[in-house]
């Protein structure tokens, strides 16, 4: 073990008390989606802590086989924590035994270039327009429906097959009865009109127009654009600020921002996350804003999560953590706000919550109640929607067998629910998921949540000036 | 580690992803959720089918190996452990539900099947399976049948014997037999009733077939509220003798109900309560809300400062789910928690609580009781730190203390996590050495060998054959086929 190797198992050493909350209970273990699969301990929540517990005591060498591959075949979807009673903190763990196996073996190739390129802006820019290009000539789209065989490499078919989910879902269905056309902005204000089609189980919500009324000065959001949204997804970003402005919030730009670090914190590169984090700190307090938007669960879970991850730094700890307590899902904004009714989008969807947002923000009820608030929507039950797509990040890319069989599994119950979309809140999602289904063959597309609601809106004239 | 051979036939059998040999890999086998015993294992498979268990059998067998059978590794009495360098076949991939016969109310399952997920799969049918361990989220039927396992509402319903009706089972030689099954009465020895609770020495179930129950029409479910623990004993023992029969009676003590309160678990048991019990009433609506009265008044008088009844659906999960992660949650309190599994007649409950906190007090140790107060079932929880050997002796002493005062009081050593490891030694406390030369004649017809999760529940000691060889958790018969205890 080099000298570097003992700085860093101090790291975890002085997370000992955090490993030793688990006493072994094994209630983590029916919700791990690789102990579910593989049915071996070592890919269990406890079996992982085991062994980082069996580095700080000695017992087992960080640069072992055992913990190189069981560590870093974990997804890091955090769904054994909201199940855990001893309140491990499992993720925060995690990062660490990946810093800790990182320095004592060397990342493969693969993981350091995909890191480096989300991390790094005058790579990331230049290597996202490359993308965009390369998916706009639609090449991306038709390799995902020929290459289905099995002599490519799994890991380059997802990664063609992401690309192409990556694109927009194209025209969503218009209603059907001419009564109401798309345009009026009346068929958005009472949804007890209509065709007879109410959205399942929905309350209608509160009285959106007088709650705006009554918050004076509006809420002033800072949206994190993120780096593969902004890249690929700016379509979600774009919505995101119109349906957030249409719901009384102003959405304030923030110059300086750059990408969030989740992706190099789960790696275990915490000092590359630390960089970031402490540039977003700086860039979101400089902006002013009342609350930070989320619209990748992902990244919103590292962000809540900065006041932790800067802890040991002196002159940022208290900043990060201020800030950190103001960052909320989109979809917890928009649901704090009614949110404001559209028109209606006739259509039957299915929601796939994002780990990082349910188990890792413990946000449940907010997506929900964001599709309830739109005429006409059905929302399908999905079987498994808490589990994870195997999507995690650039897992799917670095363990393209494990994942792409979390991922079949994922799409087949997508398939069997029966809906005409698939909604999700997470760019790695609508990506994982989108690929799966392209490469099965399927034209459901996969949306974002706030693709909906502005359809609603758009179709409802909300965007017109003279509307509120 | 196990002989080359061995690795590529179990190899052959499972494939190579369901044979682990590797040294450190094996690591997380070394205890089940009691971690006080820890030995590595000379390798774990995990087979999918009975052949595959009944060819690996052969194999590890003809290696002169021990076997150990493992569910999801959640037992508390160290029944999991793999001494001598045993084997360990995990059920971890035998988890279908191979059929459920809704007309006839029963269910064939393979053993790796959560106990939770077959009460799910049954609820489409209005059915469930009641044994209901406070693990069953995670805990396997196949463990369950090994520990003869109970839970809460075990008051009302009885234990796992009650409800498996049949098994295919793997023997010591690689034999499979067919054990019960179909009609209930099968002339004959009782041979599934030998096997439920035979800890995983007699053989390992492939298939299990259990009984099913319609879910009850109604629930009512009741917290009293104590300020002193013994007060809470009174009440239980009150509304038994009263002849109430509740489907459950649990005491939560102070210390649990805090660290309970303070976990996401959080059931809303007042903090400052040294005693909360659940009761819970189920059956035909009528005559539910009166049963809860008297219930409820038995508390009263008892002392309870509050009697509340839970509204909804919601607020009862909620008061169950507190007392069923109360284990896990006692994680937040100490590192290191030894869980005794004692069973006192009922109306000795109050001064047997008074006396395990003074135990508790004399040694210096915090003492957590979350227990089935109704069966008499205690489990006092010793919180400690492993890494404090001082504090471990004394967890030891404090240990067979308070089970020397439940046998004394006409109780006995376990009430469903087994014997295991752990209370092997405390065996002799309530049989004497004919009782356990019976015991092991029986297990030397099943498994003459002692190949089966040896060094387990019956002490060495009384065995004549074992004598020559004992401790260290050694393989009794067979010292020079098994290599030397794999320590961690």
């Amino acid at each position: 073990m080099s000298a570097a190797t003992d700085t860093l198992t101090l790291a975890l050493k002085e997370q000992e008390e955090g490993l030793l909350n688990c006493v072994h209970c094994g209630f983590c273990l029916p919700a791990c989606p690789t102990y579910r699969r593989l049915g071996d301990e070592a890919d269990s929540p406890r079996g992982r802590l085991h062994l980082m517990r069996a580095v700080v005591e000695d017992r087992l060498s960080a640069d072992s086989d055992a913990f190189q591959r069981h560590i870093s075949r974990c997804l890091g979807c955090r769904a054994c924590e909201p199940v855990c009673p001893s309140g491990v903190a499992y993720g925060q763990l995690l990062e660490l035994a990946r810093q800790v196996g990182g320095e004592a073996r060397r990342p493969p190739l693969l993981n350091r270039l995909l890191l480096r390129v989300f991390g790094t802006g005058w790579i990331a820019r230049p290597a996202m327009f490359a993308a965009r290009m390369l998916r706009a000539t639609g090449i991306p789209a038709l390799s995902a429906r020929l290459l289905s065989g099995d002599s490519t490499p799994k890991g380059a078919r997802l990664g063609v097959a992401m690309l192409a989910a990556s694109g927009s879902a194209g025209a969503l269905p218009e209603a059907a009865d001419p009564a109401h056309p798309a345009s009026d902005p009346a068929a958005g204000s009472d949804r007890s009109s209509g065709n007879g089609t109410p959205p399942a189980d929905s309350t209608p919500p509160a009285a959106p127009t007088a709650a705006l009324a009554a918050s004076p000065p509006p809420t002033t959001v800072g949206l994190l654009t993120g780096c593969v949204q902004a890249g690929l997804f700016s379509r979600v970003n774009e919505a995101t600020a119109r349906v957030l402005e249409a719901n009384g919030y102003e959405v304030v730009p923030v110059p300086g921002q750059g990408c969030c670090g989740a992706l190099h914190a789960h790696a275990g590169d915490l000092e590359a996350a630390r960089a970031m984090a402490r540039r977003n700190v700086e860039a979101f307090e400089t902006a002013g804003v009342d609350l930070l938007a989320m619209n990748a669960s992902g990244c919103g879970a590292a962000m809540a999560e900065y006041g932790t991850l800067l802890a040991h730094d002196d002159r940022m700890a208290e900043r990060a953590a201020a800030l950190a307590a103001r960052v909320r899902d989109v979809s917890e904004l928009l649901a704090a706000r009614g949110p404001l009714p559209g028109a209606e989008v006739p259509m039957q969807v299915t929601w796939d919550a994002p780990c990082h947002l349910l188990h890792a923000q413990g946000v449940a009820s907010p997506p929900t109640t964001v599709l309830n608030a739109v005429p006409g929507l059905e929302v399908l039950p999905l079987a498994g929607a808490q589990e994870c797509c195997g999507g995690a990040g650039i897992y799917g890319l670095t363990h393209p067998r494990l994942g792409g069989w979390i991922g079949a599994d994922k799409v087949r119950s997508v398939l069997d629910s029966g809906a005409a979309a698939l909604v999700t809140g997470n760019p790695g999602c609508m990506m994982q998921i989108g690929a799966g289904l392209r490469l099965r063959g399927s034209s459901v597309p996969v949306l974002h949540l706030v693709e909906i609601l502005d359809e609603s809106y758009r179709r409802a004239g909300r965007y017109r000036p003279e509307v509120p | 580690m196990i002989p080359k051979a061995l690795a590529v036939s179990l190899t052959g059998i499972c494939g190579p992803d369901g044979v682990i040999a590797d040294r450190d890999r094996l690591l997380v086998y070394e205890s089940d959720a009691l971690t006080a015993y820890r030995h590595r294992p000379g390798a774990v498979v995990l087979p999918r089918t009975t052949d595959e268990v009944r060819r690996a059998v052969q194999a590890i067998t003809r290696h002169g190996l021990p076997i150990v059978p493992r569910g999801a590794g959640t037992g508390l009495s160290g029944g999991a452990v793999p001494l001598g360098g045993a084997v360990v076949i995990g059920t971890a991939r035998m988890n279908r539900i191979l059929s459920i016969d809704a007309a006839n109310r029963r269910a064939v399952l393979q053993p790796g099947v959560i106990n939770a997920e077959l009460s799910a799969a049954a609820a489409a049918h209005g059915l469930y399976y009641a044994p209901d361990p406070s693990s069953q989220t995670a805990c396997t039927i196949g463990g369950n049948v090994a520990e003869n396992s109970g839970g809460p509402h075990c008051l009302k319903y009885g234990v796992t014997s009650r409800y498996v009706t049949g098994l295919t089972v793997v023997l010591a030689d690689g034999s499979v037999v067919r054990l019960g099954g179909q009609g209930r009465e099968a002339p004959g020895y009782d041979l599934v009733g030998l096997f439920v609770g035979s800890e995983g020495c007699f053989g390992i179930a492939t298939e299990i077939e259990v009984g099913l129950l319609p879910v009850p029409e109604g629930v009512r479910t009741l917290l009293g509220i104590f300020d002193r623990i013994e007060d809470a004993g009174r009440a239980v023992s009150d509304i038994v003798s009263a002849g109430l029969l509740p489907a459950a009676m649990e005491i939560i003590d102070g210390p649990t109900i805090r660290a309970v309160e303070d976990s996401v678990f959080a059931a809303g048991y007042p903090t400052d309560a040294e005693a909360a019990l659940v009761i819970e009433f189920d059956g035909l609506e009528a005559g539910l809300d009166a049963e809860a009265a008297r219930a409820a008044e038995f508390c009263r008088c008892a002392g309870a400062r509050e009697v509340r009844s839970a509204k909804d659906e919601e607020e009862r999960l909620a008061l169950w789910k507190g007392r069923k992660k109360a284990f896990g949650a006692m994680g937040r309190i100490a590192p290191d928690l030894l869980v005794q599994d004692a069973t006192v007649p009922r109306t000795t409950l109050p001064a047997i609580l008074k006396g395990i906190s003074e135990i508790g007090k004399r040694y210096g140790l915090v003492v957590a009781n979350v227990f089935h107060a109704g069966d008499g079932n205690l489990h006092p929880n010793i919180l400690f730190d492993r890494r404090d050997e001082d504090e471990l002796e004394r967890v030891e002493r404090a240990s067979k203390e308070i089970m020397q005062i439940c046998v004394d009081s006409g109780g006995t050593i376990t009430g469903e996590h087994g014997v295991g490891l752990d209370k092997k030694h405390h065996m002799p406390l309530i049989y004497g050495e004919a009782e356990l030369d019976t015991m092991w004649g029986i297990r030397r017809v099943f498994d003459p060998g002692e190949v089966l999760n040896p060094g387990k529940v019956l002490p060495e000691e009384t065995d004549p054959a074992a004598r020559a060889s004992r401790d260290d958790g050694a393989v009794g018969e067979k010292p020079a086929a098994a290599p030397a205890p794999a320590h961690a």
